[in-house]
């Protein structure tokens, strides 16, 4: 339960505001998630005569060499729903300060129930009217759809998790902050693209080798994962960093995704030192612990927003120095309305 | 870091060309950067698009950025070396203090020498 404010502290008030917000989107989204997982199980519970008593629940190649009863198979895929979307939710309800992080853990819950109902549904699907489960086949259509069915209610479920609500800054960006020196009436705009680390050599040797496997294999609907990942890998190496009069804009080179942090939500701009795997947890678009956002795609330099309600937003980019400085100064400006 | 001032006598494009021209002289823009998009700048600096794209044009008439469909302005690798006008210029801003000129002085003298 989230404690009580003192009296008087808007401040804390202000960065205790997203709690509400978290719990209500991680219940409907496990919610959600659960529904899709017992759907799958009451599929499964409709086929139950049609089934061998034995099922094949595991493939090594295209040869099955695990078996279970079809309701074991069921429960298992039920409870590991459960499990993994009690880990997104958890980490939603604690840390969920920013909507990103709301966004993402949401679509974790639900993405959780329904590739467990997937999973469970094309595996015993054509292994209806067998009487020996070791014939069952793996087809590639069932794993493509594995992988691919259940990004779409995640990503629905995303979509509906609402963003934060403006939170204007109540107090004035602190004096000892580095500012731009602006005369009155002059514009200004800072812009830098953001690139460097090892995003590109990881992207093409994950593609690269996904391909070969797939190649390899023959299993030629696998090559959906190096499709995906050069898809991820192309909206995640480059960025393009605007500081202007709105405030800071980070939209990746692909056009998507991307974030807005106003002038008038910005607490204080500065100066920071990331270290990629231990501050973020890796690299790319990163959330991590206390809310904390990031485009991080290489150590080092990176401007560092410390937002109201208790938000951070980092991005990896040279001169950081300069943007900092006049984020600041429009912070500044923001609040003399 | 683009400014632009709009209280000041100078057109807006040419505060735009002129500090093009200073970063290329200083080594702050490199041959083969490309500039922001007109429309990005346009919309951050709160100015019409066609001031920025004017002041593109004249930066590649001048020969300071090619025009490349698609790509934008991209700073020519051709950027003319300042290095002696910059030196040249601190002695003579140096030379006119010394001698108590102004700067609309100082100006027309470099004006007058430039029409010669």
């Amino acid at each position: 339960m989230t404690p009580a404010p003192p009296p008087g502290s808007s401040r804390t008030a202000g960065t205790e505001a997203w709690r509400p917000r978290a719990r209500r989107a991680m219940t409907w989204s496990s919610l959600a998630g659960l529904l899709f997982a017992l759907a799958g199980a009451a599929v499964v519970w409709t086929w139950r005569d049609e089934l061998p008593a034995q099922v094949a629940s595991h493939w090594s190649g295209s040869t099955p060499d695990g078996f279970m009863a079809p309701t074991t198979l069921a429960v298992v895929g039920v409870v590991a729903a459960v499990g993994l979307c009690a880990l997104f939710a958890a980490i939603g309800i604690t840390q969920g300060a920013a909507a990103a992080t709301r966004r993402i853990t949401a679509a974790g819950c639900v993405w959780s129930g329904a590739f467990m109902a997937t999973i469970t549904v094309t595996t015993l699907a054509p292994q209806r009217g067998l009487v020996d489960a070791a014939q069952a086949e793996l087809s590639g259509a069932a794993l493509l759809a594995t992988f691919l069915l259940p990004l779409v209610p995640a990503a629905i479920a995303a979509a509906l998790v609402p963003g934060d609500p403006a939170m204007p800054a109540t107090e004035a960006v602190p004096d000892d902050a580095p500012r731009a020196a602006l005369r009155d009436g002059e514009r200004a705009v800072w812009l830098r693209r953001a690139t460097g680390g090892p995003g590109i050599a990881v992207g093409a040797a994950a593609v690269a080798l996904t391909t070969l496997a797939a190649a390899l294999t023959a299993e030629w609907t696998m090559l959906v994962v190096p499709a995906a990942l050069a898809a991820l890998f192309v909206t995640m190496f480059a960025f393009t960093v605007r500081v202007d009069a709105a405030g800071l804009t980070v939209r990746s080179a692909a056009r998507w995704p991307g974030t807005h942090v106003p002038a008038d939500e910005v607490v204080r701009a500065s100066v920071t030192q990331v270290r990629p795997m231990r501050d973020y947890g890796g690299w790319g678009w990163r959330t991590a612990r206390d809310g904390r956002v990031g485009v991080v795609l290489r150590s080092g330099e990176a401007l560092l927003v410390e937002r109201t309600g208790g938000r951070s937003f980092a991005v990896t980019v040279d001169g950081a120095a300069d943007a900092a400085a006049l984020l600041n100064a429009m912070a500044d400006r923001s609040r003399r309305h | 870091m683009w400014r632009i001032d709009p209280t000041t006598d100078e057109p807006l494009y040419a505060q735009l060309v002129a500090q093009v021209r200073l970063g290329v002289a200083h080594g702050a823009l490199r041959p083969g950067e490309r500039l922001p998009s007109a429309r990005e700048l346009a919309a951050s600096l709160d100015l019409n698009m066609h001031t920025v794209l004017r002041a593109y044009q004249v930066l590649r008439d001048d020969g300071t950025v090619e025009l490349r469909r698609g790509r934008g302005a991209v700073v020519s690798a051709a950027a003319p070396d300042l290095t002696d006008v910059e030196r040249a210029v601190a002695d003579l801003a140096a030379a006119a203090r010394r001698a108590g000129l102004s700067t609309q002085t100082t100006t027309t003298l470099v004006t007058e020498a430039m029409n010669r």
